[in-house]
């Protein structure tokens, strides 16, 4: 309870800063709440910007597809990786150098193999989320402790049974970081590819508003943005929740 | 003495050789032992005699390089838990099982339904003195109560063979002497076959019907000793103290050899 308190009064406070600085600044490069509000409100009522909706969709969609795939292919890579110990030491180094790479630099060739639409975001977003995601079964493989294995084998497991009563246990925890960390990264990903060239989504219209210098649209679109962001990782929590009564 | 029992266990012949990175090196060479059915048979012998590897391939876990091991006729080549009970050296819990979702993990491979598998584990901590401990994880227990969480796990699927890798080998030693009394007073009751893997003179003498002495690596049966003394066993009675004697002897000269 006193948390609550404490959390709402420090956000009143930044509000606060934020109104005092943001009106003694230029209103095209800073807007203060006050403005933020009706900006906001035009943007909900559709009034702004009536494509919001389909945006919204769009980039959910996009966010949707780069997650499937980088969890199908980061689980696949990192169980091949972590089961495999000749293939794992010969791939290892070599993910982790390009997970060091900043995405960035990709996105260029990325626009160019998969044009200006949804392709080449869901590539993007896929790229961002595949590495923490295959990188943390790599991790979790490497944390099974291989008496647990020899156990379970000794009381007649077999392999199957060995992955889901020993392995998906011992790891649990890292997986579901790297997964989360996956869906975060997928949706930075995408919102970054949309706004550095795109037609459509959430991030064409933050590239808009910003590009026309409408700051208080920009900040409401940002608003958005931030309620998707946190959405997802309420979402991820929740399964993280399902996964470990899964597992007991 | 043990001729009167049937045979359970019979290791025929067994060689095992592991590579290592300067060249094989034979763990067990054509070691041959027989187990009587109701036995407590000890292993004994200096580190790295392959006591580990022996047990290991009794419970299918290891496949000899050459012989054949048989239990109840048949030779193992997996591990098989209706017949073989293993009780690993640290006691090897899952920390995300509670005490009893431990013991009951065996029970729940073979497809025990839960209401079963919850009453059989239960009724076992009473004796295994975990009354009060169902609820715990590991991380909460003592080294002796995990042991004998460990040594639950073993008896909840019943198989008439159990084995046992050093099971109380990182005890301190009052723990150690109590939990074997505690282990004799299972084993008489539950008349379940015992191959027990030690370093300690005491537990082989205390509590086995029959003790292999094996020589330093490779691994070979050197002695085989034959225990008829009553239990509870005194260590004090002069029959005791010169078995023991004579044990030492033997393990003195096999450990000498291994620290060569």
């Amino acid at each position: 309870m006193r948390v609550l308190w404490l959390r709402l009064g420090l956000l009143a406070a930044l509000l606060a800063v934020w109104e005092v600085a943001g009106r003694a600044a230029n209103p095209l490069l800073a807007v203060p709440p006050s403005a933020v509000l009706p900006a906001l409100r035009d943007l909900l009522l559709l009034r702004s910007y009536p494509e919001l909706p389909a945006s919204l969709w769009l980039t959910l969609r996009e966010i949707g597809a780069a997650y499937m795939l980088a969890v199908a292919a980061g689980l696949g890579c990192g169980f091949v990786l972590g089961m495999h110990r000749l293939v794992g030491r010969v791939w290892g180094p070599m993910l982790a150098a390009l997970y060091a790479v900043p995405a960035v630099v990709w996105y260029p060739s990325l626009m160019l193999f998969f044009g200006l639409d949804a392709a080449s975001k869901i590539a993007f977003g896929f790229l961002l989320g595949f590495f923490p995601i295959t990188l943390s079964v790599l991790a979790g493989v490497r944390q099974v402790n291989p008496q647990f294995v020899t156990v379970a084998r000794a009381y007649g497991a077999g392999a199957v049974t060995v992955f889901r009563r020993v392995m998906l246990p011992s790891m649990l925890f890292t997986l579901v970081g790297g997964l989360r960390t996956g869906l975060a990264l997928c949706v930075i990903g995408v919102i970054v590819g949309e706004i550095l060239g795109s037609k459509a989504g959430i991030g064409a219209l933050i590239n808009h508003a910003y590009g026309l210098l409408r700051t208080a649209d920009y900040v409401a679109l940002v608003l958005v943005t931030l309620l998707l962001v946190v959405g997802s990782d309420v979402l991820a929590s929740l399964l993280e929740r399902r996964a470990r009564q899964w597992t007991e | 003495m043990t001729a009167a029992r049937g045979e359970l266990i019979a290791i025929e012949g067994v060689t095992k050789r592991y590579l290592t990175s300067s060249g094989p090196v034979e763990a067990l060479h054509d070691v041959s032992l027989s187990v009587g059915e109701g036995d407590f048979c000890t292993l004994i012998g200096p580190s790295g005699c392959g006591k580990s590897t022996l047990l290991g391939m009794l419970g299918g876990l290891v496949a000899p390089d050459e012989g054949r091991l048989l239990v109840d006729g048949q030779p193992v080549t997996t591990p098989d838990p209706r017949r073989v009970a293993t009780v690993f050296q640290d006691a090897g819990l899952f920390p995300w099982r509670t005490a009893l979702q431990n013991v009951e993990f065996g029970l729940e491979l073979q497809g025990v339904p839960a209401a079963r598998r919850r009453r059989t584990a239960s009724e076992l901590l009473g004796p295994l003195g975990l009354s009060g401990f169902a609820e715990k994880y590991p991380r909460e227990l003592s080294g002796g109560m995990k042991q004998r969480v460990a040594i639950g796990r073993a008896l909840a699927i019943d198989a008439k063979i159990l084995l046992m890798d050093e099971p109380f080998g990182a005890l301190d030693e009052q723990t150690r002497v109590l939990m074997g009394e505690w282990l004799l007073d299972i084993w008489r009751r539950t008349r379940k076959t015992v191959i027990f893997v030690t370093h300690s003179l005491h537990e082989a003498l205390f509590l086995s019907t029959r003790v292999a002495v094996m020589t330093a690596r490779p691994g070979r049966i050197k002695s085989i000793l034959e225990l008829s003394m009553e239990y509870p066993r005194s260590v004090e009675s002069p029959e005791m103290a010169a078995l023991r004697a004579k044990l030492w002897s033997e393990i003195r000269e096999e450990s000498l050899r291994a620290m060569r």
